[in-house]
C-alpha cells in the first residue's frame, strides 16, 4: 500500500510536468504574439485566436 | 540535414501540432490506465515497478532530445544557418526537463525499492552531470552577448556535452551498479514479459510523440521571441504591403514604424506606455 504512494506520486510529477511545460510555453507565446502585434499593428499571419 | 529541417518544419505547421497534441494526450491516458491497472504488478518489486513505464521513457527522450541538440549543433557548425540553433535551444530546453524528472522519478523508485532518495551510484551520477551539462548549455545561451556568438558556443557545447550520453547508458556495463542493467535496449532479446513490454513500447511511442509535440510548439514560441526581439525599424510595416488610399498622410519618417513614434533605442519600441508591452529579452529562443 506504501508503495501506491510513490507510483502515484510518479505519474503525477509526470504529467504536471508535461502539461506545466505546455502551459509556460503557451504564456511566452501570448506575451511575444502580443509584442510583436502592438509593433507592427497587425497580428502575426495564421490562425488568429478568438 | 535540409530534409530534417524540413521535416520538423511539416511538424510546426498548426493542423500537424493539433493532431500530435490529441495524440500524444490519447497516448498518455492509455499509458497511465495500462501502467496502473493493467499490467499485472512484478513478482520481485511489486506495484512501485509500475514507476517503469514513465521512467524509462522518459530517460529515453532525454537522449533523444539530446540527440537532436547534437544534430542541431553540428548542422549549425556546418552551415551556419541559424535554424539549426534554434533546433538546439528548443531541443535542450524539453531535454533539461525530461532529464530533470528521469532524475526526480528514478528517486522516487529507488527510495522503497533500494531504500535511499540518491547514492552516488555511476549511472545517477553520470545523469547528475549530464543534467549539468545542459543546464550549463542553457545558461550560456544567456549570457553570450551576440545571437551568432551565443549559437557557436551554444553549438560546441551542444556537440561535446553529447559525450555524456553514451557514457550514461553504458555506465551500468561499465563500472559496478545499483542500476540495473538494460532490458530493451541491449544486444539480444529484451528480458522482461510480454505484456510489460507492450505496455513500455505504447510509453515510449507516447512520450517520444510528446517531445515532438512540445518541440513543434517550442519552434513556433521561439520564432515569434525572434521576432518580438528584432529592431523594430526591421520589422515589416503593415502599411508596406498594401496600397495606401489617397487620403492616407504621407508615410511616417524613415526609422519609425507607421503611425508609432520613433523608438529611442533598436529593438525597443519609445512609444507611449501602455500601448506597446516590455520586449521580449533579446536571447528569447536560449
Amino acid at each position: 500500500m506504501h508503495d501506491v504512494g510513490y507510483v502515484a506520486a510518479g505519474y503525477t510529477l509526470t504529467l504536471a510536468t508535461l502539461a506545466g511545460y505546455r502551459w509556460h510555453l503557451a504564456v511566452r507565446a501570448r506575451r511575444a504574439r502580443r509584442y510583436v502585434t502592438a509593433v507592427t499593428g497587425r497580428a502575426r499571419r495564421g490562425r488568429r485566436r478568438p | 540535414m535540409r530534409h530534417l529541417y524540413r521535416a520538423l518544419t511539416v511538424l510546426g505547421s498548426y493542423r500537424a501540432q493539433r493532431m500530435m497534441g490529441i495524440a500524444t494526450l490519447a497516448g498518455l491516458a492509455a499509458t497511465v490506465l495500462t501502467g496502473l491497472f493493467v499490467v499485472p504488478p512484478d513478482a520481485a518489486q511489486g506495484d512501485v515497478q509500475r514507476l517503469m513505464y514513465v521512467h524509462v521513457p522518459v530517460a529515453w527522450v532525454t537522449f533523444l532530445a539530446f540527440g537532436v541538440v547534437f544534430i542541431a549543433s553540428v548542422g549549425y557548425l556546418k552551415t551556419g544557418r541559424i535554424q539549426w540553433d534554434r533546433v538546439a535551444a528548443a531541443s535542450a530546453e524539453i531535454g533539461v526537463q525530461f532529464c530533470a524528472l528521469t532524475i526526480v522519478v528514478g528517486s522516487l523508485w529507488g527510495r522503497p525499492v533500494w531504500g535511499t532518495w540518491w547514492t552516488w551510484d555511476p549511472r545517477l551520477t553520470t545523469t547528475a552531470v549530464l543534467l549539468l551539462i545542459y543546464v550549463g548549455y542553457l545558461s550560456l545561451r544567456k549570457v553570450a552577448d551576440s545571437p551568432a556568438r551565443r549559437a557557436k558556443w551554444a553549438a560546441v557545447v551542444g556537440v561535446v556535452g553529447f559525450i555524456d550520453v553514451p557514457i550514461v547508458h553504458e555506465s551500468v556495463v561499465w563500472w559496478r551498479s545499483l542500476h540495473q542493467q538494460a532490458t530493451v535496449l541491449r544486444v539480444g532479446a529484451p528480458t522482461i514479459a510480454g505484456s510489460m513490454l507492450a505496455t513500455l513500447m505504447l510509453a515510449f511511442v507516447t512520450f517520444s510523440l510528446a517531445y515532438g509535440y512540445l518541440m513543434a510548439v517550442r519552434l513556433r514560441v521561439g520564432r515569434l521571441e525572434d521576432r518580438s526581439a528584432v529592431p523594430v525599424s526591421s520589422l515589416p510595416s503593415p502599411r508596406a504591403r498594401r496600397p495606401r488610399p489617397a487620403s492616407t498622410p504621407a508615410a511616417a519618417p524613415a526609422g519609425t514604424l507607421a503611425g508609432t513614434p520613433a523608438p529611442a533605442q533598436a529593438g525597443t519600441p519609445a512609444s507611449a506606455p501602455g500601448d506597446v508591452p516590455a520586449p521580449i529579452a533579446s536571447d528569447s529562443h536560449a
